[in-house]
């Protein structure tokens, strides 16, 4: 359990600053007194762990595409566990905390975004190209809804799954980290040295909706 | 502050390069010389990653990777590569169904089996 909590903090940055976020708007007493410090980060560990129990498989993802995706560490490729039988202890283990937290729907889309594809889970924030025109807090509809994949069925969009659509909140427009753009011809005495943050937003997601419709392919699960 | 900047980027690096200004600043040249030639080969690496894992996701069911990129085209089913081997990585079932579709849109593909499983050493147990 301590090796499956530490394996998922350390793989998910972007799903650890979600648990860290919520967690301090719930417990805002115990983040300014030292001697409940360790309980509560025990108990951000075990709430973090309560939240992945669903998606299990995550961990064993090697984001380093994840990383260009979210790239933001690009996009957050969460997708949910399947039910996959070769990952039963792993499943047992991380199981057992998960009927404190409260239930969610599984499901995740894949939408397009500013030309590049997500794959997107509620709950979960991605980076994205910077949106013009959208302002902190303002409520976001996707409509280039590409699959959507519940636990029992897929619906896989042709090229877009029709009237779907993945509702988002805009939670922060930044900058992405910077870049040192170095630009060197040898023997030319021409260096030009030049440093670049590429503008992103950060949306958070909270509903996938109107994919019921939608002739779907049922999964042998 | 020059120099001090140069020494932040030369953290790590081998021998005098990391300790001595005049080696220092040829190094660190190089490495960002290389990071700019690099941001543009990791697109490429990466996308090289993803259809080599694809392909070994379909080859499981028996299709190759580009009977089925070409069964998705005819589909008009427009996931790109990430998204594709991150579902033959995570979402099995639902990859196993693009293959199905993909198999289904492709004429001469109906009838492919996948290749019958090499018995190792246990027969002889």
């Amino acid at each position: 359990m301590a090796a499956s909590t530490t394996a998922t903090l350390s793989l998910c940055s972007s799903f650890a600053t979600h648990c860290k976020i919520s967690q301090n708007l719930q417990t805002p007493s115990t983040y300014f007194s030292f001697p409940s410090l360790s309980l509560s980060s025990s108990h951000k560990l075990s709430s973090c762990s309560s939240r992945r129990p669903t998606f299990p498989l995550l961990t064993k993802s090697s984001e380093s595409d994840s990383a260009v995706v979210v790239e933001a560490e690009f996009q957050a490729p969460e997708p949910e566990a399947g039910p996959d039988d070769s990952e039963p202890a792993a499943l047992q283990v991380v199981e057992t905390p998960s009927s404190e937290a409260p239930k969610r729907e599984q499901l995740f889309a894949v939408v397009m975004i500013g030309g590049r594809q997500y794959i997107v889970i509620p709950g979960r924030f991605i980076y994205t190209q910077r949106l013009k025109g959208a302002n902190v807090n303002d409520k976001i509809v996707l409509n280039k809804v590409l699959l959507v994949g519940t636990k029992t069925s897929t619906y896989i969009g042709k090229p877009v799954v029709t009237n779907a659509a993945v509702h988002a909140v805009v939670e922060e427009q930044g900058l992405n980290d910077k870049v040192v753009v170095f630009k060197y011809k040898k023997k030319k005495n021409y260096r030009r040295n030049i440093g670049h943050r590429q503008p992103n937003t950060r949306i958070r997601i909270t509903a996938v909706t109107g994919y019921q419709d939608y002739p779907a392919v049922t999964l042998e699960s | 502050m020059n120099k001090g900047k140069i020494f932040k980027l030369a953290k790590g690096f081998r021998g005098r390069a990391k300790n001595c200004i005049r080696i220092a600043r040829e190094r660190v040249e190089k490495a960002l010389q290389y990071s700019y030639r690099d941001r543009r080969t990791k697109k490429r690496d990466m996308r090289s990653l993803w259809i080599q894992r694809i392909n070994a996701g379909t080859r499981i069911h028996g299709v190759n990777y580009g009977n089925f990129m070409h069964g998705l085209m005819k589909e008009n089913i427009q996931l790109n590569r990430k998204v594709l081997s991150e579902l033959s990585m995570h979402e099995p079932h639902s990859f196993k169904s693009l293959v199905d579709i993909s198999r289904s849109a492709f004429p001469g593909n109906k009838n492919v089996v996948p290749a019958p499983q090499k018995k190792g050493l246990q027969i002889l147990v």
